[in-house]
C-alpha cells in the first residue's frame, strides 16, 4: 500500500509543477537596428552625415539619430556640434519644423534627436533635413532629403490657444506601442512662432481623458502629463480593452482654458 | 512560492497517513444525506429526508436540494441553479463532487459544479454546516459534496441496467437516461449517460419565459478494479456538453458550456497497520464555457465571453481508532487551478475589443486536517476538529498583469493561511432528547473573481464589478445547537445557529470609477467590509401515525445583516414545505405543498427587489412492477397545480418559475 501512496504522491508532485510553473517571458523589442534614412556630406566640416530611424520618418514626432564619418580617416566622430533644421519647399513659401537638436557627446556612436515633421511630402512640397556639423572648429552642412508619409494614425495635432491667440503644435510621443494596461503617454508640445521658430513649450497644464467612443466609457487612474523638459510632459494612460480609444485633451493656462476640442486616436 | 511548493509536498507526505471518514455519527452537524456508513447508526433526520424525497424518481438533483432545509438554489434560468447553504453565498460554500474541486469558467457563475451530476449518477450527497465542513476544505458557510455512484464488484458476474425516459408539460422537457453495469468478483464496469432537451417553459399567467431553453448530454464511465484483500482502484470519468444554454435572467446565454472531469482513487477497506480506512484520490478536470449574446434580440453590440478552467488535485484521508471510544481522522488536500475568461466585442469596422474578464490566474491550495472524536460515557460525545489551508494565487500572464496594474496591482503576493477549529459536544439529555452544540472558526481565501475580476457586469444590481488583489481573508465563527426528539412515531429536529463573517467580502460603489458595460448603473469594486452577522434555523418533523402513512414538514428562516445593519442579498424568506404521503402496496401517492413567506427585507445596497409570498400545491404518484429480474417504476405529477404566477426570492430577475406542469416518468431496470 506504501508503493501506491509513493505512486500517487509524486505523480500528484508532478502535475502541480506542470500546472503551475509555467511562468510567461515577454519578447524583448529590439529598437536597435536603425532604419537609414538618407546620408549626405557637410562639405566645410569634411564629415560623411548618415540619418537614421527607427522606422519611415512620418507626420508628428520622429526619433532620429546621426551617424558622422570623417570623410578622410573614415573613423566615427564622437564629438560635434549638430544642429538639425528641416525645411519643407511648398514653391512660393518654405517653412521648417519643430526639433530636438542632439547632445554634443555622441552615445554608441550615435547623436540622438528627433524631428517633428507637420505635414506630409507629396505634391504639396518636399522636406529635406538641413544638418550642420561643427567638428574641431570646422563647420558644414549637409541637406538629406527625407520622404515624409502620413502615419496609419495620426500623431500630430495643433490648436490656437483661446488664452493668447498663440499657435501650437502638439506631437504624440508615446504610447508608440499602445496596450491593455497602463501606459506611459507623452506629449511634445512646441509654440509655432512664424514659420522657422518653434520652441519647445512648457506653461500649459494638460489633462487627459481617454475615451472609448464606440462604448462610451473611459479608464480610470490616469496620470496627467506634466512638464519635464524640453516641450514633453509625461503622464500615464490607461486602457481596458483593445479596439479604437480617444485621448482627449484639455489645455489650460493658468486658470484659462486654452483649448478642450483636441483628441488623438489610439486604434489597436 | 518555493516555500508553498515546500509545503504541499510535506501535505503530500502527510497524505500517507491521511483519512477518510467511515462512521460519521448523528451527534456530529453533519447533513449526510445518505448512509455512507458501514457502521450502522442511528439514522439522522436529514438522511430520512434525502431518502423520502429521492423515492420520487422523477426528481432531479436540483428538485432534491430544494427540499433539504439547510441548502437554497440561486437561480438565473431553469439551467444550472447554484446550491447554496443558509445565507452564505457560493464563494463561501465548498461545492465539491466526489471531494474534488472543480471552478466553473463562467464569470457570470452559469455552471456550478452540481450540473454535472444527474440523478442517475448521484449517489449520495453530504451536506456539512459550518462546524465539521473544515475536514474537507476552508470554507466559512460549510460545505457539499456529491459522491458520483460508483461500478461495484460482485461474487457472481452480473450484467445490470436500468433505463429511463421522462416528459415535463411546461417547458415540453424530455429526459432520457441510462445505465449499464458489469460485475465480476475481480472488477467492475458502469456506464451512464442522460440526454436532456427542454423548451422554454410556460409561466403561471401561460407565458412563455424566453430564453429558458437548454439541452444537454452527460456520460460517466467508472472502473473499480480489486487489488488484494480489502484494497481496490477506481477510476471515474465524466464528460458534461450543454448547449442553446438559456439564462432569461441575464443579458447572455450559453453557446456551449462543457466539462472533463477524471479521476483515480485507491482505496483500502480493511485495517492496515492500524488504520481502518484509508483512500486517496488522484484528480484533474477542464470546464469551458462560451457565453453567446446572438439570439438576443436589439443587442447594441454584439460579444463573445469565452471561459476555461483546469484543475488537477488530490487528496488522502484515513481513519484509525486510538483506543475505546477514540477515533482519529487525518486528512491532507491540494490542488491548482488554472483559470482565464476573456470578452471580445464587435464594432463592424473597428478593430475587435478584447479584454481579459478573468486575467490568466493560478491558484494552488493546500490543507491538513485532523477530526478527533472522543466518547466520554454512553450519552455524550466529543469532537475536535482542526485544519490548516494555504492558498497561494498569482497571475500568469504579462497581459494578465498589465491589465490589472491599471488598478494598482504591483506584483504583490496573494498568499491566504486559514487556520480553522471546531469544537462540537452532543450529549442525550432524555432518552429521547439530544442536544449538539458547536463552536467553530474557519475561513476562506477570497475567488477569483474577487481578485481579479475585471467589468463584470452582475444583472442582479447592474453594476460593473472590479476585483481587488488587496483583499484579506474572510473569517467565519460559528455557534450551532441542534435539539433533536424522536419517539415511536415521531422525529423532531430543530437547529439553530449563528455566524458573525469578519472581513466580509462585498461588492462596494466605486463612485470614481465609470461603466464599461453600456447601460450599467455604476461601478463596484470588492471590498473586505468590517463583519457580517448570519443568523437562523431550521426544523423539520416526521409523523408516522400508521404503517406506510408518513408526513414530512419543514421549516427555515434566514436573517443576515452587514455592518451597519442593513440586510444582505439574497436571504431566502420563511419557508415551509410539508408533504403527506401514503402507500399502497406497489403504489404511492403523495400531496406536497410549499408555503413561502413575502422577503420583505431587502438590500437596497444590491438594488435588491422585495418578494412576495406564494403557495405551491404539488400531486406526486409512483408506482412499481416486479416482473422476474426486471422492474418497472412509473413516476408521474402535477406541479404547481393552481398554476401559480410566483418567483422565489433567490431567483435574479423579474423572471416567472413554471406554471402547471404535468410530468411523467417510466423507467425500467434489470
Ligand atoms: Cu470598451
Ligand atoms: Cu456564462
Amino acid at each position: 500500500m506504501n508503493r501506491y501512496f509513493s505512486l500517487i504522491t509524486a505523480a500528484v508532485i508532478t502535475l502541480l509543477f506542470i500546472g503551475c510553473a509555467k511562468d510567461n517571458m515577454e519578447p524583448n523589442k529590439d529598437t536597435n537596428d536603425a532604419l537609414k534614412i538618407a546620408e549626405g556630406y557637410a562639405i566645410g566640416a569634411g564629415v560623411q552625415v548618415q540619418l537614421y530611424a527607427a522606422a519611415p520618418l512620418t507626420t508628428g514626432y520622429n526619433f532620429v539619430s546621426i551617424a558622422l564619418t570623417d570623410s578622410v580617416s573614415g573613423q566615427s566622430i564622437e564629438e560635434a556640434a549638430i544642429t538639425l533644421m528641416p525645411m519643407m519647399d511648398m514653391g512660393t513659401m518654405k517653412h521648417s519644423a519643430p526639433v530636438e537638436n542632439p547632445a554634443s557627446k555622441a552615445s554608441n556612436k550615435r547623436f540622438n534627436g528627433a524631428l517633428v515633421f507637420t505635414m506630409p511630402s507629396g505634391s504639396m512640397g518636399s522636406w529635406a533635413v538641413e544638418v550642420t556639423v561643427t567638428v574641431n572648429g570646422r563647420q558644414g552642412k549637409a541637406t538629406l532629403p527625407v520622404a515624409i508619409t502620413e502615419p496609419r494614425q495620426n500623431k500630430l495635432k495643433s490648436f490656437v490657444s483661446k488664452v493668447d491667440n498663440k499657435k501650437y503644435w502638439l506631437a504624440l510621443v508615446q504610447p508608440t506601442a499602445p496596450k491593455v494596461g497602463v501606459n506611459d503617454l507623452e506629449l511634445a508640445i512646441y509654440e509655432a512662432k512664424g514659420m522657422m521658430a518653434f520652441p519647445a513649450d512648457s506653461s500649459l497644464a494638460v489633462a487627459v481623458t481617454p475615451e472609448m467612443p464606440t462604448m462610451g466609457h473611459g479608464s480610470p487612474n490616469n496620470i496627467d502629463p506634466v512638464h519635464t523638459g524640453k516641450g514633453h510632459y509625461k503622464g500615464k494612460v490607461n486602457f481596458t480593452m483593445t479596439g479604437l480609444w480617444y485621448l482627449n485633451l484639455n489645455f489650460k493656462k493658468g486658470d484659462a482654458v486654452a483649448d478642450n476640442a483636441t483628441f488623438f486616436e489610439v486604434n489597436f | 512560492m518555493k516555500s508553498l511548493y515546500a509545503f504541499i509536498g510535506c501535505l503530500l507526505l502527510t497524505g500517507i497517513a491521511a483519512a477518510q471518514e467511515k462512521d460519521l455519527t448523528d451527534s456530529v452537524r453533519t447533513v449526510l444525506l445518505q448512509e455512507v456508513t458501514v457502521a450502522a447508526q442511528q439514522r439522522g433526520q436529514q438522511q430520512h429526508l434525502y431518502r423520502y424525497f429521492t423515492a420520487n424518481k422523477a426528481a432531479t438533483t436540483e428538485d432534491i436540494m430544494a427540499r433539504i432545509p439547510e441548502l437554497s438554489l440561486v437561480r438565473r434560468g431553469s439551467y444550472g441553479m447554484e446550491p447554496i447553504i443558509r445565507s452564505f453565498n457560493s464563494n463561501q460554500v465548498a461545492l465539491l463532487l466526489d471531494g474534488m474541486r472543480i471552478h466553473g469558467a463562467c464569470t457570470d457563475k452559469m455552471d456550478p459544479t452540481s450540473i454535472y451530476i444527474e440523478p442517475v449518477n448521484l449517489n449520495s450527497m453530504e451536506v456539512r454546516t459550518n462546524g465539521s465542513s473544515l475536514l474537507v476544505g476552508s470554507s466559512v458557510g460549510g460545505s457539499i459534496n456529491m459522491k458520483l455512484a460508483e461500478a461495484s464488484c460482485h461474487d457472481e458476474g452480473r450484467f445490470s441496467g436500468s433505463a429511463s425516459t421522462g416528459y415535463h408539460s411546461a417547458s415540453r422537457a424530455f429526459f432520457s437516461s441510462a445505465n449499464f453495469n458489469y460485475a465480476t468478483s475481480r472488477f467492475g464496469l458502469r456506464a451512464t449517460g442522460t440526454y436532456r432537451n427542454s423548451g422554454a417553459y410556460r409561466d403561471g399567467s401561460g407565458q412563455r419565459v424566453p430564453f429558458s431553453q437548454y439541452e444537454k448530454v452527460n456520460y460517466t464511465l467508472h472502473g473499480k478494479l480489486k487489488l488484494n484483500d480489502g484494497a481496490y482502484l477506481r477510476v471515474d470519468l465524466l464528460a458534461d456538453d450543454g448547449w442553446n444554454i438559456g439564462y432569461p435572467a441575464l443579458p447572455m446565454d450559453v453557446g456551449y458550456a462543457n466539462a472533463r472531469i477524471g479521476s483515480v482513487t485507491f482505496v483500502q477497506e480493511s485495517g492496515w497497520r492500524g488504520w481502518e480506512r484509508a483512500e486517496a484520490k488522484l484528480y484533474a478536470n477542464r470546464v469551458k464555457h462560451y457565453m453567446d449574446d446572438t439570439k438576443r434580440p436589439a443587442v447594441p453590440m454584439h460579444m463573445d465571453m469565452p471561459g476555461v478552467s483546469r484543475t488537477s488535485g488530490m487528496y488522502a484521508e484515513a481513519v484509525r481508532s486510538l483506543g475505546v471510544g477514540q477515533k482519529l481522522q487525518l486528512r491532507a488536500d491540494a490542488s491548482a487551478t488554472m483559470l482565464k475568461a476573456s470578452m471580445t466585442m464587435y464594432q463592424p469596422g473597428q478593430p475587435d475589443m478584447y479584454m481579459l474578464t478573468w486575467p490568466d490566474n493560478r491558484q494552488v491550495q493546500g490543507g491538513v486536517a485532523a477530526q478527533y472524536q472522543l466518547r466520554i460515557d454512553s450519552a455524550t460525545q466529543v469532537q475536535v476538529s482542526g485544519r490548516v489551508d494555504v492558498t497561494d494565487y498569482a497571475l500568469t500572464s504579462q497581459g494578465g498583469k498589465d491589465q490589472l496594474a491599471v488598478f494598482g496591482y504591483s506584483g504583490e503576493q496573494m498568499g491566504f493561511v486559514i487556520p480553522a477549529l471546531s469544537v462540537q459536544v452532543s450529549r442525550k439529555l432524555f432518552p429521547s432528547l439530544k442536544a449538539s452544540f458547536s463552536l467553530g472558526m474557519n475561513g476562506r481565501a477570497p475567488s477569483a473573481g474577487e481578485l481579479f475580476g475585471f467589468y463584470l457586469f452582475n444583472q442582479f444590481d447592474g453594476h460593473d464589478y472590479i476585483g481587488n488583489t488587496k483583499l484579506r481573508k474572510e473569517i467565519g465563527q460559528q455557534a450551532e445547537l441542534t435539539l433533536s426528539w424522536q419517539q415511536q412515531k415521531w422525529k423532531v429536529q430543530a437547529s439553530g445557529y449563528i455566524s458573525k463573517v469578519r472581513h466580509y467580502i462585498f461588492g462596494k460603489i466605486n463612485p470614481g470609477l465609470s461603466v464599461m458595460t453600456p447601460g450599467a448603473r455604476g461601478v463596484k469594486t470588492y471590498e473586505n467590509t468590517a463583519q457580517a452577522l448570519l443568523a437562523g434555523g431550521e426544523g423539520s418533523v416526521v409523523y408516522q401515525p400508521f404503517s406506510g402513512t408518513q408526513l414530512v414538514s419543514t421549516l427555515k428562516y434566514a436573517h443576515a445583516q452587514d455592518n451597519t445593519g442593513n440586510p444582505l442579498p439574497l436571504i431566502a424568506p420563511l419557508r415551509n414545505i410539508s408533504t403527506l404521503r401514503q402507500h399502497f402496496n406497489a403504489l404511492w401517492l403523495q400531496a406536497e405543498m410549499e408555503l413561502a413567506a413575502a422577503q420583505r427585507r431587502v438590500s437596497v445596497a444590491a438594488n435588491e427587489r422585495s418578494t412576495g409570498a406564494f403557495s405551491l400545491v404539488h400531486l406526486r404518484a409512483g408506482y412499481q412492477l416486479q416482473q422476474g429480474r426486471v422492474l418497472w417504476q412509473l413516476n408521474a405529477g402535477v406541479e404547481n397545480i393552481l398554476d401559480a404566477y410566483y418567483r422565489e426570492h433567490l431567483d435574479w430577475g423579474n423572471i416567472a418559475r413554471p406554471g402547471r406542469n404535468v410530468y411523467m416518468q417510466v423507467s425500467v431496470g434489470f
